[in-house]
């Protein structure tokens, strides 16, 4: 049984006939919609999003109180293929980690930190799955940080193991690899003019 | 004698056009470079590497470790692609430096990256050829 990541966003639940348009990300997508930053974007602290994560594996992490702040910010949901029970993203994805890649560089998103969230089927042990989700977002992360040389100071990784925001989805399908990116604000001040 | 002369003219306005538009732009995205490289490769990754993940070189050891049994054009596409992304890196890094200056002469008081390269891009006829050619190498254009 394939080992996938991800599940569809609350967003695709409500745009379903539109979540097929996930499949094709190009660059100018992911930078405008990492890209809108509202001033009072919320704080948000990834460890206690880890640590409300762990208190729950089994179920959505849609009604914690921190993870509720991330509906406020900046985000879109990417597919990315990982190989049958590892952590090895599937070269059939590399582009779409190359596509991050060439947004988070470009200046309108260069100040700015970001949040990779990972997710998992639901086939098999929670704890494990939720292990496994953090697992592929950081290597999505080590990724981005090292082959394609974004500031790993920029990047955060967690995971959400199972998860379902769509009410009985097949847990086994193709659309269980999304993993979700949030723009979690400002890196550093802003250059001076 | 004729011939040759219109040979001439038609080169000198070919290299008169080229001098005078915006270059084309010298490196390619990330995600083209890694394209390439998933295309030329997979099937050797997925062989020789299995289970090992893009990141920290570990492919790229991998791929090394087992050079007899790759193929010849992914061991080529793998040394292209490594310059690729390297000469994308450098070139945005140059952007900052090349254009320090348009941006204080033609975008003086906006703050932010983003809104500075969006100043620079309204205005491309006033900025200078280095700097223009730099957001394009860049990939920002």
């Amino acid at each position: 049984m394939p080992n996938r990541i991800g599940i569809a966003l609350f967003t695709c639940a409500m745009l379903l006939p539109f979540c097929a348009s996930a499949q094709e990300i190009n660059q100018q997508r992911l930078t405008n919609s990492l890209g809108k930053v509202a001033k009072a974007a919320p704080a948000i602290d990834v460890e206690l999003l880890r640590q409300e994560a762990a208190a729950n594996p089994e179920g959505s992490v849609a009604g914690l109180p921190n993870w509720s702040k991330l509906t406020h910010v900046s985000q879109i949901v990417v597919e990315i293929d990982f190989a049958n029970n590892s952590v090895a993203i599937e070269p059939q994805s590399y582009r779409t980690v190359g596509l991050i890649a060439d947004a988070l560089h470009h200046p309108n998103l260069l100040n700015y930190k970001f949040l990779v969230v990972g997710h998992s089927s639901s086939t098999g042990d929670a704890k494990h799955n939720l292990e496994l989700s953090q697992q592929r977002a950081d290597a999505i992360r080590e990724a981005l940080a090292t082959t394609f040389a974004i500031s790993p100071d920029r990047l955060f990784a967690v995971g959400v193991g199972q998860e379902y925001p769509i009410e009985g989805k097949d847990p086994t399908s193709a659309d269980n690899r999304r993993v979700q990116l949030f723009n979690l604000g400002t890196f550093r001040p802003l250059k001076k003019g | 004698m004729s011939i040759r002369v219109r040979d001439l003219g038609v080169a000198m306005l070919i290299a008169y056009v080229a001098m005078t538009s915006p270059g084309r732009a010298e490196t390619i995205s990330y995600a083209d470079a890694v394209t390439k490289f998933a295309a030329d490769c997979g099937k050797d990754v997925k062989k020789l590497c299995a289970g090992l993940n893009l990141g920290s070189g570990r492919i790229m050891d991998c791929l090394q470790q087992n050079a007899a049994k790759v193929s010849p054009t992914c061991k080529s596409t793998t040394a292209d692609v490594v310059t690729s992304i390297k000469e994308r890196e450098a070139a945005q890094s140059a952007y900052f430096k090349v254009c320090r200056h348009d941006i204080a002469q033609r975008c003086r008081g906006i703050k932010g990256d983003g809104y500075q390269l969006s100043c620079l891009l309204k205005t491309t006829r006033m900025v200078g050829d280095k700097c223009n050619q730099a957001i394009t190498d860049a990939g920002w254009r």
